[in-house]
């Protein structure tokens, strides 16, 4: 092993391992990585045991790049092994960063939640009650799986965090991006938010804007949208104007609505409460039967909103 | 990130003789308020409103070298005047104060003492936690440009520009048709003393062609209005080519169009050509006889009053200048036809006016025949059989007598109506002002701002605000014309330190914001990708700022982070 | 000790607050729950500012705008009651009960309605009991 190296690891947590893919999607770039520092540990990619990263010391780790939200005991506790063992710890990814797709289980309880998968799901063989649980005992012994938590964590919330790249998944290039600072050390100052823009998506964006006015809003699948101005004009639910900048606007330029995946642009503490402001805004209507007339379209309110940061409100579920 | 210095929070708490101190505990409130953080000095004291309870404000900030001051008192609505200038006169920014309502919000409306001083204690909390926020504002002025622009030559427009040219300011009226004089310029006598229209008009257009001050742009219509009060540009297409004006004001002076009298099927417009509208009467009596179609002499003459006013299907709203038109008619048939019957058909007689019900006395004196029909049931007028001695027959219930009745007519004249122009919504579009649901442009007040709107610098005057007569339409010009004097007079535009404005680093050019601004105050700058906001057209609502997704729209003295520290004050 | 509700109030400067004021100069008694935060206009009022209340342990929040037709800024009460719709459905995906967010008019002369709004909200809010958001995120690490 070549002591200038530096030594580097890659997680997933609660991921749906879209974001180590996106690192695989640098192409030649992951090969130039491989040959600038050694991966000692990357579950996707690498052969390698926590036991490894135990042994070793602690801030052995130049930099860890956590993807994936915390859902369970093991998450957290890789977490705060990784934590201690690494110089810098980034999240990447919109789990790692707000919560993600896995967050927006905080809308239901974790009893709901093993209700609907293992109880009342109807592809659940007639008769199996099968819950899995911690701790089983089996034949006099005691099998112990990683606790189930009642919410998802962010990343931050269990551990100190360096730097958020968010994304889902980051946008190769950015990826890219980032990796390359860290190599080269001109990562900016901590805490900061990389390999993303400081602006929202409607900067980037290429559609023409105009002044907004909504008669509706209308699902996906109900219209063809027109692809040179404004989706949120043609009555589609873009999370554009309240989502960080920096994937290059690829949803809108495919004809599809921002969903999100940034997060909040710099400043904004609440995505979704913010595109609620943002999306109530831009409709005419003047009383409560026309505005939710004008908000069929979005039936899901917190889901669409919040479609990447729910871990990340101001609000969390209420307790009853 | 750097830390600010430490604030140093003057907090002072007033009795109000009693009215205060009867119900919250405000020695309490001042002993809570020193361990709050920042702040420095607190006091209880009666009457922190009088003299040498702002002397006393004063003092402190002075001696303890405060930077920002709350006060637990009455309404801000009611003092924060009297205590920002208590600040101003110790040498502190005024929007460095931050007022807790604890009399008319607090002491007044609870009983338990208590409860109303804890509740005492969060709102002073809350201020406490805002004023930390509190930047120092300045006001800013605009420029006034004392140009005016008055849209439509009728007798409002030509008295407003003539009002302001009069007072050596330059105006230019731009009028739809080619010759002045409006609907005004349409009718024969005038009620309620018969003087005549012409009379009144020819004067004022023979000085408003002289008038050196006032150009006059005939078969001309206002193409785009931009900027903002004192500072507009307006595009006017004259004949085809468009002209480029600077101006500081508009009066809007459209006027009204007359209700279509076909659109009442049982009157028989359109059909019978015996029955004619009150304007086709007017040029009947300009030309100086009152005939039929076939041009025989008419024996009886009937009036119909409301039409297309006061009933649910068309217009719910009363005209106003109808009434006493028909009364006027009823004196000019009788004059230019001593032998011909003059029926009156009517729902209510309305003569408000000055002068009006001893006209109306005087009407009935000439024995003119008045009937009197329900709202919504409006007369049915056929042509009249060959056996009867009449040109048409009207049927009708007859209130007083509560009978259906007929009465017979040669010539059958409807009051029509007056109704917002076709064009009124682009106009209301393009100068940015509101439309009621009849359709007439909407005053700032209906009671104290009659004449100017929501939207700085526009001013309405005539019908195109509503139905009025000519000396309710000269007086709304003459107001709208003072106003804009005062303006100019001054020759600056006071713009509030209160006001949005758009952080061009975080604006990302959504354009949420451009719709929500009711005064037009939000542009967008094609060339930066960003919104920005004209603080001299801004009222600071803030809505704007509660619309943006990236924060980059600030509303001043109530910016979100002023808000969000007093949230967690009062909880 | 029985449940007293903590309510923040939003009001607009020109006719909610002014009837605010005007209940007290009428000396109409109320309950002391709601606690007032002024801004010029109804509209001003961001979704975040009713979450960030309801976080900060709020059991209520009541908003109070002009009469619809009336606003001191032209329409600005009918974009509070648009964002007010969406906002409530997004409270309800908290599992809050809606009700716990309320938008009602009250103009500069009703005093006396403003006092009934706040003492019909307290009891309503009395009953549904405390809200009981779940401990926000960042008091996880501290414990």
């Amino acid at each position: 092993m070549n002591g200038d190296k530096l030594k580097i690891a890659l997680y997933w947590g609660a991921a749906c391992g879209g974001c180590d893919v996106a690192v695989l999607d640098t192409d030649e770039f992951v090969l130039e990585l491989a040959a600038e520092a050694d991966i000692l540990f990357w579950p996707i990619a690498v052969d390698g045991k926590y036991e490894d990263i135990r042994a070793l010391p602690d801030g052995a780790l130049d930099a860890t790049l956590f993807s994936g939200a915390v859902r369970n005991a093991e998450n957290e506790d890789v977490a705060h092994l990784l934590r201690e063992k690494s110089q810098v710890l980034i999240a990447l990814g919109s789990c790692s960063a707000f919560g993600g797709i896995p967050g927006l289980a905080n809308a239901v309880t974790r009893e709901e939640i093993l209700e609907r998968v293992y109880l009342d799901n109807p592809s659940i063989e007639l008769g199996n009650r099968t819950v899995p649980r911690t701790r089983v005992p089996v034949n006099g012994t005691e099998l112990e799986l990683p606790a189930f938590y009642p919410r998802v964590w962010r990343l931050s919330d269990v551990v100190d965090v360096d730097y958020l790249v968010p994304g889902c998944p980051p946008a190769p290039e950015r990826v890219q991006e980032v990796l390359a600072a860290l190599v080269s050390g001109t990562l900016p100052p901590r805490g900061a938010v990389v390999g993303a823009a400081e602006k929202a998506l409607c900067e980037e964006c290429r559609r023409r804007k105009a002044d907004k006015r909504v008669a509706r809003f209308v699902r996906p699948w109900e219209i063809v949208p027109d692809p040179e101005s404004c989706l949120l004009e043609q009555g589609l639910p873009c999370a554009g104007p309240a989502t960080r900048g920096g994937c290059g606007a690829r949803c809108p330029d495919i004809n599809q609505a921002c969903r999100g995946c940034y997060g909040p642009p710099p400043g904004v503490q609440d995505q979704g409460a913010t595109l609620v402001g943002a999306w109530a805004s831009v409709i005419e209507a003047k009383t409560v039967e026309e505005a939710e007339t004008a908000f069929a379209g979005l039936p899901d309110v917190l889901g669409i909103a919040h479609r990447f940061t729910l871990p990340a409100s101001l609000l969390q579920r209420s307790c009853r | 990130m750097s830390r600010p210095p430490l604030p140093r929070i003057g907090v002072f708490v007033c009795n109000c003789g009693t009215n205060i101190a009867r119900t919250v505990d405000c020695e309490e409130i001042a002993c809570a308020a020193m361990e709050w953080p920042g702040v420095v000095v607190a006091r209880a004291y009666k009457y922190m409103c009088s003299d040498p309870g702002q002397e006393m404000i004063a003092e402190e900030v002075r001696e303890k070298r405060l930077d920002r001051v709350v006060v637990a008192a009455c309404s801000p609505r009611m003092h924060e005047p009297t205590f920002r200038r208590a600040l101003a006169s110790s040498g502190l920014n005024p929007y460095l104060l931050e007022m807790a309502n604890i009399r008319e919000q607090c002491s007044w409306v609870h009983d338990d003492p208590r409860a109303a001083t804890d509740k005492a204690l969060a709102l002073a909390r809350a201020a406490v936690a805002r004023v930390v926020r509190h930047e120092p504002l300045e006001k800013r002025f605009v420029p006034m440009n004392p140009a005016t622009l008055v849209l439509g030559g009728g007798i409002a427009g030509m008295t407003a520009a003539l009002q302001l040219a009069d007072a050596g300011q330059p105006v230019t009226i731009v009028e739809r048709a080619d010759r002045l004089g409006g609907n005004v310029a349409r009718i024969d006598l005038t009620a309620p003393h018969l003087d005549s229209a012409r009379e009144l008009l020819l004067g004022r257009l023979a000085r408003v062609s002289m008038h050196p001050m006032i150009s006059v742009l005939l078969r001309a219509e206002l193409e785009q209005l931009e900027g903002y009060q004192g500072n507009f540009t307006a595009d006017v297409a004259v004949e085809g080519a468009s002209r480029r004006l600077e101006i500081g004001s508009v009066v809007v002076c459209t006027g009204y169009k007359e209700f279509d009298a076909a659109r009442v099927e049982g009157l028989g417009y359109g059909r019978l050509p015996d029955v004619i509208t009150s304007f086709e009467l007017e040029l009947m009596l300009k030309r100086g006889r009152i005939e039929m179609a076939d041009g025989r002499t008419p024996r009886t003459v009937a009036l119909v009053h409301c039409v297309g006013s006061r009933s649910e299907e068309y217009h719910g709203y009363c005209s106003r200048v109808c009434c006493m038109t028909a009364l006027k008619y009823g004196h000019e048939v009788k004059s230019a036809l001593p032998g011909a019957a003059v029926v009156d058909l009517y729902i209510d007689m309305h003569a408000f006016g000055k002068g009006c019900e001893d006209f109306y006395r005087k009407t009935a004196e000439i024995k003119t025949l008045f009937l009197m029909y329900g709202k919504n049931a409006p007369p049915v007028i056929r042509p009249a059989g060959p056996k009867d001695d009449c040109n048409l027959l009207i049927t009708l219930d007859e209130k007083l007598s509560g009978e259906e009745i007929e009465v017979p007519a040669d010539l059958v004249v409807l009051m029509v109506g007056m109704e917002p122009r076709e064009d009124a919504g682009r106009v209301a579009q393009l100068v940015n002002i509101s439309r009621d649901k009849d359709g007439w442009f909407i005053e700032s007040h209906p009671k104290l701002d009659p004449v100017a709107t929501t939207t700085d610098g526009i001013y309405i005057a005539g019908a195109c605000q509503s139905p009025k007569d000519i000396p309710d339409s000269v007086a709304q010009a003459r107001a709208a014309a003072a106003r804009i004097l005062a303006k100019v007079a001054k020759g600056k535009i006071e713009v509030d330190a209160i006001f949005a404005e758009v952080d061009a680093a975080r604006c990302s050019g959504c354009r949420i914001c451009g719709t929500m601004c009711p005064y037009g105050a939000i542009e967008y700058d094609e060339e930066q990708k960003s919104s920005r906001v004209v603080e001299a057209s801004c009222k600071a609502c803030g809505c704007c700022a509660a619309a943006c997704p990236s924060l980059a729209v600030r509303a001043r003295h109530f910016t979100d982070e002023q808000i969000f520290a007093q949230i967690e004050g009062v909880l | 000790m029985a449940f007293e509700p903590r309510i923040v109030g939003f009001l607009c400067n020109w006719c909610s607050y002014t009837g605010a004021d005007l209940a007290g100069t009428s000396r109409i008694k109320y309950p002391p729950n709601v606690r007032v935060i002024r801004t010029m206009c109804s509209a001003r009022i961001r979704p975040s500012f009713v979450l960030k209340a309801l976080a900060e342990g709020a059991d209520g929040v009541l908003i109070c705008g002009c009469h619809p037709g009336d606003c001191h800024y032209s329409e600005g009460n009918y974009k509070t009651l648009r964002r007010q719709v969406l906002l409530k459905r997004l409270v309800a995906g908290y599992g809050i009960e809606p009700e716990r967010v309320r938008l009602e008019w009250v103009s500069a002369s009703e005093g006396q309605r403003f006092a009934e709004v706040v003492a019909d909200m307290t009891e309503r809010i009395r009953r549904l009991g405390p809200s009981r958001v779940e401990m926000l995120p960042s008091t996880r690490r501290a414990g």
